[in-house]
Formats: structure tokens, sequence, C-alpha cells
């Protein structure tokens, strides 16, 4: 116990101003910057590739993201070519389909999405003073992950063999489709969505628990705002869509009727489940883009934002209200009328706080003297397309006039409209306005505004028409189409203006390959006033040369004296004297220094358990079993290796001296430690997993008056009672453990451990035979019913190898009384998959009875 | 309210410490919202699939409507309170104290229960107009 009781901060907090008017020597200063730098230096050579840094993995992972974009863009002028005139015969449909399934699939899984994570990783620290995110490793297993799924997907082109049922991928034509397409789409993006998720992990707990001191809720810039809503959105929206995709491809694989209706399935159910992931993931990537904006407005305008808790209520009110619109690209299925109402209704609502963002930034420009920079260039276009986006939005959320227009290229028109100006355009703006912060240099003032013209231009030409094509009744998808309809001369049109897009784009990459030679950037050239810009030029690998305490929105425009401060070791952490990688880590809300966290270097574990894990993902394609269950356990040994390894090892010293008298802990178990919050979010997104396949059961159950059917076999009561006492029994062990090992009883700890995991992997064992005699081929209530057993015996696995992880660090001296970190992450892991488990015990064995 | 009495020593900490619960607490008025939609829609989903009786069906939830707009009104009003700018004048909070802090979650709250409030009567209206079951 007194371990724990003296893992306190001890010191003067917040420091007063006569601390921090007394300098540092410069000898003192110059010697701590060199142990810094070695510390952080990235590694040279080919072992570059193992690096882990933020700075590193998000410069890998915006090119790559970049690179899946262009390439998607290329598909797109084949589109364009193809529909360019009536009756042509460039590409076949087969080949069409392929095209534009792999376009738009790509567009949003390979750059929307991950195009977030690679710029906020990138920016994250730097916005906050940090040193890197909490896991370095987890963000580069999550760029690998994407890396190795991006190419598996989009290379499936060059092989004929590429998904062709649409991006929304609805059974039962994506499910009858013959050759390996749609599971190509299914699980390389699953594989990809995981990869997601960990960087939501990553970024929510970066922003929640690594600002710097001093920095309040309240005066984050408004981009951490945003990226906690979006983290927040992904672990929602994401997991219902990787649900589905399991579903999918066990009717795929297996022939588990889940969306087939002569077996009792519904097709209807994957467009749910699509759907409530699909249009959150609108404002998914939407969002931060906005959020790029946010940064750029203030600073065009030389003055602080005008409503910050106005922006703070319309990301958060946005990111709720999305999950209420789903069904509006349902509204031609049949739905009652009511339905339809509540969705248009919410559909309309989400405007509000949507405009209110807008109208705060134009609010800001008004009252600022505004320098129209190149990114604000940008950002004014950006907001003008938006704008017109939004507006057709307004119309299709109407039922009636979307019935007039759907699956026209009305919808075509509009989706673009708002991709291009809610995404596109702004992370264009924060290329150019960040680059200097990422490369050091500039970019071309004058090849920018180029890009800038040809792509706004360009856009409009292209997509404009398209409206009025869609309204004289040109379906979206068709390969070819007959003249003299109308529709020749504004597809023409159209395929001419893609051309001058993809001229815009060529001007930009050649000013972003360009600008790498050009002269070194200044350090703060737009004058901003937040904390990235307080960057070293020439870089240094460090990311701050000490963490500054913040008072204020803009600390730069604030406090004169910060840089210099900052730039003198005169904050926190200024020295390495270890020779570790550490990080400052704050309480959540009004981010009070609580510990110093070793954070993660090179390795190339990470690259290998990517591999591995992209082996058990794309080996099942091929229906190679066996291989991807060898492929699957490797990545897991790495996994491990790597936990085992790096982790929460007792430190060498309990507490350390941060400067400014200041001493802090640097271990942290519980609820005070950053991978505590990671596995509770990670878990959460896990829920709503599970939630959604219990989700399916309930859905049939409603929809289908055949469910259960009449005379079905149901699971076997007293097998899922056994269950339920058995993951129970492994619960309240693993929870026992944890206080016991607290209470320096570590034998009895190491007792309970054993026997929770007897429980845990008895219950699970009592589970599947509860379902043994069901036949899930034959209709799909058993087929939910084992479904929903396969998620929790995968868990149960997984709570295994944890309990057997922390008895085997108990014995090893890793987990000790008071370094137990990884117990308390598993038992929290233990009380998520307990609950899992007794509602699907319920569902199991009592909704039968009571629903029949 | 807390202006009118001599103020206790300890009172500003209190009032003021870290509130490890609020980052969650502004987000009540629109889960309020979010559950109202959902028992809306599986309702109606529910009762007409099964073809179960729906008379009741719309006045129910004409009250659920009620009820959640009440509860709305009623965080709102407390984070109207926490947010004081009616004492302070201020409206933006701008500086890194647990003052500000603590106003500015109380104005975000407060905004996030006009538009939680918006959200529900919009939601409201096709069960007043459309009607139930059709």
């Amino acid at each position: 116990m007194t371990g724990i009781a003296a893992r306190k901060p001890e010191g003067p907090y917040p420091p007063t101003s006569e601390m921090l008017d007394e300098p540092v020597p410069e000898a003192l200063g110059r010697a701590q910057a060199e142990r810094l730098r070695a510390a952080w230096t990235a590694p040279k050579g080919w072992r570059y590739w193992s690096a882990v840094n933020n700075t590193e993995v998000g410069v890998w992972y915006s090119l790559t993201a970049l690179a899946f974009m262009l390439l998607a863009g290329v598909l797109a002028l084949i589109l364009r070519v193809q529909l360019a005139q009536p009756e042509s015969g460039l590409v076949d449909a087969d080949r069409f389909n392929q095209l534009f399934t792999l376009h738009g699939s790509a567009m949003m899984f390979l750059f929307a999405v991950p195009i977030f994570e690679a710029i906020s990783i990138l920016l994250l620290p730097g916005l906050l003073g940090a040193r890197d995110l909490p896991f370095p490793r987890l963000s580069a297993f999550g760029y690998w992950c994407f890396l190795i799924g991006g190419v598996f997907v989009l290379g499936s082109i060059l092989f004929d063999a590429a998904p062709r049922a649409g991006w929304f991928m609805y059974p039962p034509l994506a499910t009858k489709d013959e050759g390996p397409g749609s599971d190509i789409w299914l699980l390389g993006l699953s594989f990809i969505e995981v990869a997601s998720i960990a960087a939501a992990v990553e970024l929510i707990v970066g922003t929640l628990k690594c600002r710097p001191p001093g920095m309040r809720v309240n005066i984050m810039p408004l981009y951490a705002w945003y990226v906690l809503v979006v983290g927040g959105m992904i672990l929602f929206a994401f997991p219902p869509l990787i649900a589905g995709d399991l579903l999918f491809e066990m009717e795929r694989s297996f022939e588990w009727p889940f969306f087939d209706p002569e077996r009792g399935g519904d097709p209807m159910l994957w467009q749910h489940l699509f759907w409530i992931f699909g249009h959150p993931e609108v404002y998914i990537v939407f969002l931060p883009s906005i959020a790029i904006a946010a940064m750029i407005v203030p600073t065009a305008a030389q003055r602080p934002i005008v409503g910050y808790s106005w922006i703070v209520l319309s990301a958060v009110g946005t990111g709720f209200l999305s999950f209420g619109l789903w069904v509006h690209h349902m509204f031609t299925t049949g739905l009652p009328a009511l339905s339809l109402g509540f969705f248009s209704a919410a559909s309309e609502a989400v405007v509000i706080p949507t405009g209110i963002q807008l109208f705060a930034f134009i609010a800001t420009l008004l009252v600022g003297r505004v320098t129209m920079s190149l990114p604000m260039l940008w950002i004014a276009g950006a907001l003008a397309i938006f704008t017109a986006g939004g507006l057709t939005g307004v119309m299709l959320a109407i039922a009636p006039f979307d019935f007039q227009v759907h699956d026209t290229y009305f919808v075509v028109a509009h989706l673009h409209y708002t991709l291009f100006g809610g995404m596109v355009l702004p992370v264009l703006a924060g290329v150019y306005y960040f680059m200097p912060f990422v490369t050091k240099r500039r970019m071309s003032e004058r090849l920018g505004r180029w890009a800038f013209w040809l792509i706004f231009v360009g856009f409009n030409v292209t997509f404009l028409p398209m409206h009025l094509t869609g309204l004289i009744g040109m379906p979206r998808r068709v390969f070819t189409y007959p003249g003299g309809l109308g529709w020749d001369w504004p597809n023409l049109v159209s395929s001419i203006g893609a051309f001058v897009i993809a001229a815009g784009f060529l001007v930009f990459v050649i000013d972003l390959v360009t600008h790498w030679r050009g002269p070194p950037a200044s350090r703060n050239p737009w004058n901003a006033g937040t904390l990235e810009w307080t960057h070293d030029v020439p870089e240094e690998a460090w990311g701050v040369r000490s963490i500054p305490h913040v008072t204020s929105r803009y600390p730069l425009w604030d406090d004169e004296r910060l840089l210099g401060r900052i730039d003198s070791g005169r904050f926190y952490l200024p020295d390495a004297e270890d020779g570790l990688r550490e990080t400052l880590i704050t309480s959540v809300i009004d981010a009070t220094p609580m510990q110093v966290q070793r954070v993660s270097g090179p390795t190339w574990i990470t690259p290998l358990a990517a591999a591995f894990t992209g082996g058990a993902f794309i080996l099942p394609t091929f229906h190679l079993w066996g291989a991807a269950a060898v492929s699957g356990t490797v990545a897991v040994a790495c996994i491990l290796w790597w936990l085992w390894r790096d982790t929460a090892w007792p430190p060498e010293k309990e507490m350390k001296d941060v400067g400014l008298g200041l001493r802090l802990p640097t271990y942290a178990s519980g609820a005070e430690s950053t991978g505590w919050w990671a596995m509770w979010i990670t878990m959460l997104g896990d829920a709503t997993g599970f939630a959604s396949v219990v989700f399916g059961f309930f859905f049939y159950w409603t929809a289908r008056p055949d469910f259960p059917p009449q005379g079905a076999a149901h699971p076997d009561a007293a097998w899922v009672a056994l269950a339920a006492a058995g993951f129970a029994l492994g619960w309240m062990a693993t929870l026992a453990a944890r206080r016991l090992n607290r209470r320096g009883r570590q034998g009895l700890a190491r007792a309970a451990l054993g026997v929770g995991a007897l429980a845990g992997a008895g219950g699970a064992a009592a589970l599947a035979l509860s379902v043994l005699h069901l036949s899930p081929t034959d209709h799909v209530y058993p087929a939910i019913l084992c479904a929903i057993v396969v998620w929790l015996a995968a868990h149960a696995i997984a709570g295994l190898v944890m309990q057997l992880y922390c008895l085997a660090g108990s014995l090893a001296g890793k987990l000790t009384p008071s370094h137990d970190a990884d117990i308390w992450n598993v038992t929290l892991f233990w009380h998520f998959h307990t609950l899992a488990a007794l509602t699907g015990c319920a569902v199991l064995g009592l909704a039968p009875r009571v629903l029949q | 309210m807390t202006r009118e009495h001599a103020p206790r020593p300890d009172e500003e900490q209190l009032e003021f410490r870290e509130e490890s619960a609020s980052l969650v607490r502004i987000t009540a008025a629109p889960v309020v919202w979010a559950g109202h939609f959902l028992v809306c829609y599986c309702a109606v989903a529910l009762v007409c699939a099964k073809g179960w009786q729906t008379g009741w069906l719309q006045p129910a939830l004409l009250a659920v409507s009620l009820g959640a707009l009440a509860v709305i009104a009623w965080l709102g009003f407390r984070s109207f309170r926490q947010w004081d700018v009616r004492n302070t004048g201020d409206f933006s909070n701008p500086h890194g104290e647990a003052e500000d802090r603590h106003q500015f979650l109380g104005h975000a709250a407060f905004l996030l229960a006009i538009v939680s409030a918006v959200g529900v009567v919009y939601v409201t209206l096709p069960i007043l107009m459309i009607g139930v079951c059709r």
C-alpha cells in the first residue's frame, strides 16, 4: 500500500511568475537539450521504418492516404471518360461496376477517415504541447494495418477481382456475387476499420490525458474538441458495420442466412447496420475538416474565434444528431410513413448545429481583419461549396423529394458537394496551412492558387450539371446510356470538368513534391496563436523543448514570453536524464500534472504484428482457414510480446523531478493510467458491436412473422444457465484477484486468477454446447443465436489470455501489489465481457420462451 | 445563488473543484434526445409490425415527448445557472481559471439543451401530424 500512497504529485503547482522568471543556466540548458535530442532521435537508414514517433507515422499515414486518394481519383477519371459520350465502349459493365465500387469505397475508407487520423496523429501532440501521443506503437500498428489493407483492397482491381456491388454492398447482390470481390471488400475494410478504432482510442486518450498543464477543457484548441467528438463517433459508428461485416462474411463463407429472405433472413438488416455506420461517417469526415477551418479562421482574422462555446455545442450536437439520420438513405425501401417522418425530422434538425459553426466562422471573419492567405482562400471555397451541398441536403431530407431523385445523378452531385466542400477543400487548406509545421517549409503561393482555382472551377463544372442530369432522370451506376435523352451534353461537360479537377490535383502534387527542396519557413509564418507554432525550425524530434504551463486559448498571442521560456527549457520536462522518451500526463478536466509517462520507442514488432493481423483478415478471402488461424495466432503472440516486454513494468524509480519544483510519479494504474482509459474506450466500441448483433436478433423478431419459427430447436437452457454461472464466476474471481493483489496477498490472487480462467473458459464451453444441436444454415434463427455465441466465445478467449497474462506477470514480478496496471485493465475488460455474456445468455436462454 | 450569503472558506474550492463527471454531464441533454428518439422509433416499429392495439400509442408517445422536454428544460435551467452570465457578463470564458471552466461547461450544456429541445420537438411533429402506424 505504501508504494501507491506515495504516488502523488509533490511540489508547487501552478508555477508562480517568479519561478518562471528565473533563467535557466545556459550550459545546463544545452546539456538538457543534448540529452533530450538523444532520447527522441528517429532511427536512421533502413531502421527508419521501425519508427513509431507521431512525426514519422503521421507523415507516412498522410502520404499513404493521399496516394490512395489519387488512385481512387484515377478510377473516377476512367468512369468519366466512359460516360462522356452515349454508347461508349471504353469499359464494359462489369469493369465499370468494379471502378465505381472501388472509387467510393477507397475515397471513404482509404482516404476520408484515415486522413483525419493521419492529420490528427501528426498535429495533435503539437497542438497540445505534448511530446507524443500516449501509445506511439498503437499509431504505428494502425498505420501498417491501413497500408496492408489498403493495398489489398485497391490492388484487387488489377486482377479484375475488385468488389462490384457498390460501396454500400447491398445484399442480395453482394451476397450472391460470384468471385472474391465482396470478400475482399468485407475483410479488407473490416481490417482497416479495426485500425481506425485503434487510432480513435489513441486520439481520445491523447486529448483527454496529454494536454499541457493548465489547459483546462475551456481553453483547449477547438481541433481537440472535434477530435474528442469524432473519436467518440467512430466508437459508436464503426462497430455496427464491423458486426454487419461479420454476419455478411458468415453468410458468404458458411451459408448462414442472415440476409437471405428464403430462410428467414432480411436484407434490410444490412441496410440498417450499414447506414447506422454510414451516416455518422459523413460527419466523421466532415467534422475534422471543419476543425481545420476552426484553426485557420482565427489566424486569418487575427483574433480569437467568436463563439467558442457555440462551436463546442455544434460539434457535440452534430455528433449526437448524426446518429438519428441513417434511415434517410433508405427512404425508398417501403418503411412506414411515420418512421420516415422521424428520420426526415432529425435530418432537418442536424442542419442547426452544422449551420451554427459556419456562422461562427463568418462572424469571426467579420469582426477580424482578414488577410486572404492561401489557406483562407481554400476555406472560403470550401464554405461556398459546402453550403450548396447543404442546401441540396435539406431538399433530400424531405422524403417525397427524395423519392423522385433517389438513385439519380442528383444524389451524386449532392454527396460530392458535401464531401468536397466539407472535406476535400478544408483538408487541402490544412495542408497549405500546416505544411510549415510539418516539413518546416512553405508550399508555393503561386502553385497553390493555381491548384485552388483549377479544382474549384473544375469541381463546379463537373458536379453542378449533375443536378440537372439527375433531375432529367439519369440513374447513377449505369455504365452507359442511349443518346438523345438530353443526357449527352451535361455528361460531356462533367467529364471535361473532371479533367480540370485532375489538373488541379496534379499542380498540388507537383507543389507538394517540390516544396521539400524549397526555402525553410519561418517559425510562425501565419502569426497564429496556438501552441503548435512553438515548434522548432529546423526540426527537432522532441516535439516541444519543454512542456509549457498554459493559461489561455491563444497562448502565443497572449503571452509574449512563452516562446522564450519554452526554448530555454524553463517549463516542464526539459530534460531526459534517464535517456527515456517521456511525456506528461495530466488530469482530464483541468489538466493538472499527474504522471510522467514513459512512451515506447522504435520497434519492428508493430509492422510484424500488423502483417500477421493482415494475414488473419486477408487469407480467409481465399478460404485458407488454417493459414489464417496460424497467422492470427502469431499476431496475438506478437502483440503479447510487445506488451510484455515494454509496458507496465515497475519503474526503476517511483518519482521523478519534472522541473519547476514539481515531482511526479512514473507509474499509474487504474483510472489514473492512460492504459485504463484506452481499455475503457475500446470496450465501449466493442460493446456497441455486440449490441448490434443483439439488435439483429430483435430486428428479425419485429420484421419477420416466422421468428422464431414454429417448432424450432432452442438453445439448451441448462447449458446456457451453466455458461452464465461460469462467466459470472470468472468475473468475480478476476475482481477478487485484483483486490487480493492490492492487499499483498499475491498467492491468493494467483489462485483466484487460475479459478477465474477455468470458470471463464468453462462458461464459453458450456455456451458452445448449448447451441451444438442447432443448424445455423437452415434458418436465420439458429444462425443469429450461433453468431452471438461466436462473438462471446471469441471474447472469452481474449479474457482467458488476459487472465493468464496477469498470472504470468504476477509470477515474473511484473505485476506486484503496488504496480498493478495490468490487472486493473483486465478487470475492466471482464466487467464489459461479463455484461455482454450475461446479456447474451439472457437472449439465448430466455428470449425464445418469452417471444413465442 | 452563491452571492447572497457570506462565503464559507472552502466554498469556492467545492464549487469549482475538478468536475470529473462534467464532460459527461454536458451530453445529458443530447442523451435525452437520443433516448426519446429511440423510444419513439422502437415503439412505433414494434407496435405496428406486431399488429398490437394502437389507440394508446399516440398519446403515450406525446406524453414521453413532454417528459423529455421537461427533463431537458430542467437540465437547461441548471446549466444556465452554472453559466451564470447574468452575474459575470462573460459570454466566452476564455481564461484558464477553474471558475471559467465551470461556467464554460454550463454555457455549452445550456446551448446543447436548446438544440436537444429543438430536436425533440422536430421528432415529435411527425407523431402529431402523421399519426402512428401509417
